[in-house]
């Protein structure tokens, strides 16, 4: 997800644009010279002053490259080269979503397995590791937010004993 | 004064607080271990845990998993090349250097043995310091607080390690999340597109832990797995280590200096502090070439600075509410939720909580050794724990520590959200640590810009007219133009010096 500095540079320039404008539409209070409006005005205005110089390279030599620490012994295979593999970054974030959908009807406890499962599955482990895993895990966290601190976690198909 | 300490201990001597401090501490101590789960994830994925607890023993898990944290980064740093936190990094080559040459006994035992020395002068510090500056604070007015706020924002962009411009960018952003919701000056609904749940606005701890925790996993998602430890027997971990406290006194004193200025401007942190001393001490040391080749000097200083800018990132927190740093960042929220909303009127109204809190710090520093030197010796059993196995609870926790945190649905959306957007960010060289500062302190600095502008019936004169308002003024101003200032001046002079320093 490495773009140019001129796209994610344009980009804040439409986002303050598009919050100074959102500010300008709010409505003042009556009898006050200064209201919700003028915060939003201010950094949308900076954010988009900010952008333009990202855009034209202005600070960009003060970056430092980041140093990587490089392994010895046996480097493992550098990943594979698919067009979509930078789409597995999505994976995490979409699996939150997913609870966010289903865990009302499926309960925590099934939820949470199948987001075990997958997320140490795409890590790399095999089943021996990931299958007990998504068993005790969402067992072992269950317990400590639900049983000891009292979060009312859903349910679901799959309530557990205590 | 004797009878706030014999209260403040009264506070801290409760079975709830020394179980929930003990088992912080080991929670920190493996945290911090596992390479790429930081010291500040670790404390937001606490958070939650906090809610059920006293105020005191809230705030004491904090003080404690951050505290180990810090410390044990060093522990794979040194055996794996890897550090386990960001703190540790400026260090890790030279300790793993000491590793090879058969020191690695020395090596994590100054980690260990500095680090404490650090957190304990770093609370000295806050001791001193703090009460004096809260006298200060008290004739402050909301111009005042509205400049230090801004200089504050301002530390966080000057100290990062990318573009000065990206970073001011990345503050804007937090701060125009913190514009989200009704809580602003005409209590209407504003950038909430109609959704309910943003009415309240995002709440900064989901934010953090998204930026922090699932940008982190997102990251895995793309990297290589790093190679297990190799199994080993370690020695006695604190011998030689009063000979280095004798023969590098100097180096430690600066440290520990350099780790409290940096603790203690907001925004900095202990990741700073750890690049700077390392930085100083090889700059300043009698026998320079000797770094880069397992030579402990440069880990005395760093690692004593890293940990005594744990406590002194407190002092801006407890007297103004402006972070020093992403830990004290979340530190703040559970202050708030707790009842210690933090101002100069915290010292003198509840001052017992406040030497608890020095006293949990000592007591962290002190505990850290034995702890440590445990660690230590269990390192090769906790390091070869798979990432495959850790972060799939770390997932899990984010999902329910950030239900519990409003106990809807919307938390989990929001952690989601800024599991993307930090990993974007980050990706692309802007600064995260800046969007939380800003997200952080949105409200505090809109409240005090536009209070001032109503006392000042719109006029931005009185900005600058009270004196310390005009030094703040114009120290957050130029923090704010430099970067274009030497950007013009290197154009007007023809150069662009390749791998320029933003330090």
């Amino acid at each position: 997800m490495r773009l140019p500095d001129r796209v994610t540079g344009l980009f804040l320039v439409g986002l303050g644009a598009a919050a100074a404008y959102g500010g300008w539409q709010l409505p003042p209070v009556p009898g006050q010279p200064v209201g919700p409006n003028v915060f939003p005005l201010v950094i949308g205005t900076g954010l988009a002053l900010c952008g333009l110089a990202i855009a034209f390279g202005i600070g960009h030599s003060f970056e430092e490259e980041e140093e990587l620490i490089p392994v010895e012994g046996d480097q493992p295979k550098p990943a594979p080269p698919g067009r979509f593999y930078g789409l597995r970054a999505l994976l995490p974030p979409a699996l939150l979503l997913f609870y966010v959908a289903v865990a009302d009807r499926l309960g925590f406890i099934i939820t949470a397995a199948l987001i075990v499962f997958v997320t140490s599955t795409a890590l790399g482990a095999r089943w021996k590791l990931s299958l007990p895993l998504a068993v005790l895990a969402p067992i072992g966290v269950h317990l400590i937010f639900s049983k000891l601190l009292r979060v009312p976690l859903p349910i679901g198909l799959l309530p557990m004993p205590w | 004064m004797l009878k706030t300490l014999i209260d403040a201990f009264a506070l801290i001597s409760t079975w709830e607080v020394i179980i929930a401090m003990f088992a912080a501490s080991v929670y920190g101590l493996v945290i911090g271990s596992l390479p790429g789960l930081s010291a500040t994830m670790a404390t937001a994925l606490l958070v939650p845990v906090t809610f059920y607890l006293s105020p005191i023993a809230a705030i004491a898990t904090i003080v404690a998993a951050s505290t180990m944290a810090i410390f044990s980064g060093d522990i794979p740093g040194a055996l794996l090349r890897i550090p386990g936190t960001p703190a540790s990094a400026a260090y890790a080559d030279e300790a793993y250097a000491m590793t090879r040459k058969g020191e690695a006994e020395l090596a994590l035992g100054a980690g260990v043995w500095f680090s404490a020395v650090g957190g304990i002068a770093g609370t000295l510090s806050l001791m001193i310091l703090a009460p004096p500056l809260a006298e200060i604070a008290l004739s402050f007015s909301t111009f005042e607080y509205f400049w230090l706020a801004l200089l504050g924002l301002m530390c966080a962009t000057l100290v990062a390690r990318s573009s000065p411009v990206k970073a001011i960018a990345s503050m804007f952003i937090g701060l125009l999340v913190a514009c989200i919701g009704i809580e602003n000056p005409g209590g209407v609904p504003r950038f909430t597109f109609g959704i309910t749940d943003l009415f309240g606005g995002i709440e900064p701890i989901p934010a953090l832990v998204g930026v922090f925790a699932v940008a982190q996993v997102m990251r895995a998602m793309l990297t290589p797995e790093p190679p297990p430890i190799p199994k080993r027997k370690f020695g006695s971990i604190m011998a030689g280590q009063w000979r280095l406290t004798k023969k590098y006194h100097w180096q430690m004193t600066r440290g520990n200096i350099i780790g409290i200025i940096i603790g203690v401007l907001p925004g900095a942190g202990a990741d700073m502090a750890a690049w700077v001393s390392y930085a100083m001490s090889k700059r300043f040391s009698k026998e320079p070439e000797k770094f880069g080749t397992g030579h402990v000097e440069g880990l005395v200083e760093a690692g004593a600075s890293n940990n005594a800018s744990i406590a002194s990132g407190w002092v801006p927190s407890l007297l103004f509410g402006i972070p020093g740093d992403t830990i004290a960042a979340i530190a703040i929220g559970v202050l708030y939720m707790k009842g210690l909303n933090p101002g100069p009127t915290l010292f003198t109204e509840k001052a017992s909580s406040m030497y608890a809190i020095y006293l949990m710090f000592i007591i962290a520093n002190i505990i850290m050794i034995p702890l440590g030197i445990i660690m230590i010796r269990l390192a090769s059993h906790v390091l070869r724990a798979p990432r495959s196995s850790i972060m799939p609870v770390i997932m899990l926790c984010c999902a329910v520590g950030s239900f519990a945190i409003g106990n809807n649905m919307f938390g989990v959306v929001t952690v989601a959200t800024f599991g993307i957007i930090g990993y974007v960010m980050e990706e692309n060289g802007y600064p995260v640590a800046a969007m939380v500062l800003g997200i952080v302190m949105g409200t505090m600095i809109e409240q005090s810009f536009v209070t001032s502008l109503i006392k000042s019936d719109g006029s931005i004169f009185p900005f600058f007219e009270r004196p310390i308002a005009a030094i703040l003024a114009a120290m957050a101003i130029g923090a704010l133009i430099w970067p274009l200032l030497i950007w013009v001046w290197r154009k007007a002079r023809g150069t662009a010096p390749a791998g320029a320093s933003a330090r």
